[in-house]
C-alpha cells in the first residue's frame, strides 16, 4: 500500500477525490444574548409543540448581534446569576460555545459555521469543528432572517401532520423532489430547499409545498405553496390549474376569489410580480 | 395465501356494512373460505345484517384481550359452510383495538387457512378505521355519488397509501378498488348526483362495480339477510358482479343505463 502511494502519488490523488465548488443553503441563528437558559426557554416556547421541526438542518451561528463589551456581559450575569459567575463573565461575554452547540443539536439543528466571532471565540469554534464564515452576504440582517425562520416553522409544523419527504443533501444532488403517486385530501409534501415536481393529481385538501418552484403535471386542485422560505422568484406550474389556494413567498390567493377563466382548468403558471400574483395560461 | 380486504369509506352510511356482508357472502358462495370481521366496535351492525345477532356470545375484543379462543368467537354461517363472522363488541369502544391484538387475530385466521378476510371498517379516520385497514392487501372503497362522500373517499385513499402496513414498510401498495353504491342513473341524468365520469375524474381509482340505489337493500337488512341473497334484484346481481370481478373475471358494468357503455369502458376498462 505504502509503496503504491509512494509510486504514483499524483495519479492516485486524482482518482480518489475531486474538489468541486458547492453551495449550501442554510438557516442562520442570529444570537442576541449569551444567556443560554433564556435561549433554551425561547426555543422551547417557539418549538415546544414540535420539537422535530428541524431535521439536522445545517445552521450558521451568527454572533454579529451579540451585546459587546464587559459591561453588557456583567448585565447579563446579573440577569442570570445562576448561569454566570463573575469569574465567567470575561469569557461569558463570548458565551459558552460548547454548551450552545449542544443545545442547538438537542433541537436537531446542525451548526456548521460561525460568523461574527472574535479571535478567541473563533479559535474555540474552529477547535469544535465549525467553519468560519467571515463575510456573510451583507444581506438581510435581523428582521428578514427572523422572518425566514418563522415561515419555516409554520410550514413544517403542518407538514409533520401527515408526511414529509426530503431530498438528501448531497453536494451534487439535484435539488428537486419528484412525487409519482397522487396526493389526496389530507396529504402534504414539502420539498425543503428544493423544487417539487408532482406527476399525479393533487386533490382538494392536499398540500404541496416547496422552497423552490412547484410543477404539477396533472390537475392541481389542492393548495400549492411555492417559495415557502421567502423566495419571491419561485413559480407554480400546473397542466390544469384548479388550486384552492396558491401562495408564493407568503402572498396567497384562495378560490374565494375564483381563478380567472383564462387559466382555470388550463395549463398555467403563477408567479409573483412585486406584491401581486400573476396567473398566465401557458402557450403549449 | 390469505388475502385481507378492507371495506372502507371515510363517510358513514354509504353502505360499508351492506357491502361487507354481501361481498363476504358472495366470496363464500363461490367456494372460498371467508371470514368477515366487524371493526365497528361499540356500534356493531354486521351481525344484524348477517342475521346472526342472536348467536353472538363472544366478539373480536374478547379475542384481542385473550379472554377466549378465536374458535369460540367465530360464528359459522348457517347457509354457507365456508363463511364465518366475527362480531364487534357493543360494550367497548375503539380504543380496545390494539395493533398487536388485531395482528394476532389475523395471523390465527391465516393459520386456519382462510382464503379471504373481509374487514368491515367503521366510518371516520380514527383508530377503528386505521386498525381495519392496517393489514389490508386490498381495499374496497365505498362511495356514494355525492361530493362529500367522494371527498372522504379521497382522504381514505390517501391513508391507504400512507398509513397501512404495506405503505409504512414500503412494500407493494394496497390494491384499491372503487365501489359506487346507491347509484341512480336517472338522478345522475337530472344533475342531482355525480356521474361515474365525475367521480372518476376526482378519484382516478379503478372501478370494481356500481350498486344501484334500491329499496331491496333496506328490505334485506331489516330481514337480516345479506342483499346478495335477494334473488332477481339489481342489487344482488350487481354484488355478484363485484365478486366475480374481484376474483378476476371480466364483467360488463350493469345498471348504469344513463351512461353510454363505450364511454364508460374507455374510462374504466383498462387497468
Amino acid at each position: 500500500m505504502a509503496q503504491a502511494h509512494a509510486g504514483k502519488p499524483s495519479d492516485r490523488t486524482a482518482e480518489i477525490f475531486e474538489l468541486k465548488s458547492a453551495t449550501l443553503s442554510l438557516l442562520a441563528l442570529v444570537l442576541k444574548s449569551t444567556d443560554l437558559a433564556a435561549l433554551r426557554g425561547a426555543l422551547q416556547a417557539k418549538l415546544g409543540g414540535t420539537p422535530d421541526v428541524f431535521n439536522q438542518d445545517a445552521l450558521l451561528v451568527d454572533l454579529t448581534q451579540l451585546p459587546q463589551g464587559p459591561a453588557v456581559a456583567l448585565d447579563d450575569a446579573a440577569a442570570a446569576p445562576a448561569q454566570l459567575s463573575l469569574d465567567d463573565a470575561l469569557l461569558a461575554q463570548q458565551l459558552d460555545l460548547p454548551a450552545l452547540l449542544e443545545l442547538l443539536r438537542e433541537y436537531r439543528m446542525q451548526p456548521i459555521a460561525v460568523t461574527g466571532a472574535d479571535a478567541a471565540l473563533l479559535a474555540q469554534a474552529q477547535a469544535l469543528g465549525l467553519a468560519d464564515a467571515p463575510d456573510l452576504a451583507p444581506a438581510p440582517r435581523s428582521e428578514p432572517r427572523v422572518e425566514t425562520i418563522e415561515v419555516v416553522r409554520e410550514v413544517v409544523k403542518e407538514v409533520f401532520v401527515e408526511q414529509v419527504r426530503e431530498v438528501p443533501v448531497g453536494a451534487e444532488a439535484p435539488r428537486t423532489m419528484i412525487i409519482d403517486k397522487p396526493l389526496r385530501s389530507g396529504q402534504q409534501v414539502y420539498a425543503r430547499g428544493a423544487d417539487l415536481v408532482v406527476m399525479a393529481l393533487v386533490n382538494h385538501g392536499a398540500e404541496v409545498i416547496a422552497d423552490g418552484n412547484i410543477h404539477v403535471y396533472a390537475p392541481l386542485r389542492g393548495k400549492a405553496i411555492a417559495g415557502a422560505r421567502g423566495n419571491t422568484e419561485a413559480r407554480i406550474f400546473a397542466t390544469s390549474l384548479e388550486a384552492e389556494l396558491i401562495a408564493i413567498a407568503g402572498i396567497y390567493r384562495t378560490t374565494e376569489n375564483p381563478l380567472p377563466a383564462e387559466v382555470l382548468g388550463k395549463p398555467a403558471q403563477v408567479r409573483l410580480d412585486g406584491e401581486k400574483l400573476v396567473m398566465e395560461a401557458l402557450k403549449l | 395465501m390469505t388475502k385481507i380486504v378492507v371495506v372502507t369509506s371515510g363517510k358513514g352510511g354509504v353502505g360499508k356494512t351492506t357491502t361487507s356482508a354481501s361481498f363476504a357472502t358472495g366470496l363464500a358462495m363461490r367456494g372460498h373460505k371467508t371470514c368477515v370481521i366487524d371493526f365497528d366496535v361499540g356500534l356493531r351492525n354486521l351481525d344484524l345484517i348477517m342475521g346472526v345477532e342472536r348467536r353472538v356470545v363472544y366478539d373480536l375484543i374478547n379475542v384481542i384481550n385473550d379472554e377466549i379462543k378465536l374458535n369460540q368467537a367465530l360464528i359459522k354461517d348457517k347457509q354457507l359452510d365456508k363463511l364465518y363472522i366475527l362480531a364487534a363488541s357493543q360494550t367497548r369502544d375503539k380504543d380496545a383495538l390494539t395493533q398487536e391484538g388485531v395482528a394476532r387475530v389475523l395471523d390465527e385466521l391465516k393459520e386456519m387457512e382462510f382464503d379471504f378476510i373481509v374487514c368491515d371498517s367503521p366510518a371516520g379516520i380514527e383508530t377503528g378505521a386505521l386498525m381495519a385497514m392496517h393489514f389490508a392487501d386490498e381495499a374496497l372503497v365505498v362511495t356514494n355519488p355525492e361530493v362529500s362522500s367522494v371527498r372522504d373517499s379521497d382522504r381514505i385513499l390517501g391513508m391507504l397509501n400512507s398509513k397501512t402496513k404495506r405503505a409504512i414498510e414500503g412494500g407493494e401498495p394496497v390494491k384499491e378498488h372503487l365501489l359506487i353504491t346507491r347509484y341512480n342513473p336517472n338522478r345522475v341524468e337530472g344533475g342531482q348526483m355525480l356521474s361515474l365520469e365525475d367521480i372518476h375524474e376526482i378519484l382516478r381509482t379503478p372501478l370494481i362495480g356500481v350498486i344501484p340505489e334500491s329499496e331491496s337493500v333496506l328490505q334485506a337488512s331489516n330481514q337480516g339477510t345479506p342483499a346478495i341473497y335477494m334473488q332477481g334484484t339489481d342489487v344482488s346481481e350487481a354484488y355478484k358482479d363485484v365478486v366475480r370481478r374481484f376474483l378476476g373475471e371480466e364483467r360488463p358494468m350493469r345498471f348504469i343505463e344513463a351512461v353510454k357503455p363505450n364511454i364508460f369502458k374507455r374510462l374504466f376498462g383498462s387497468k
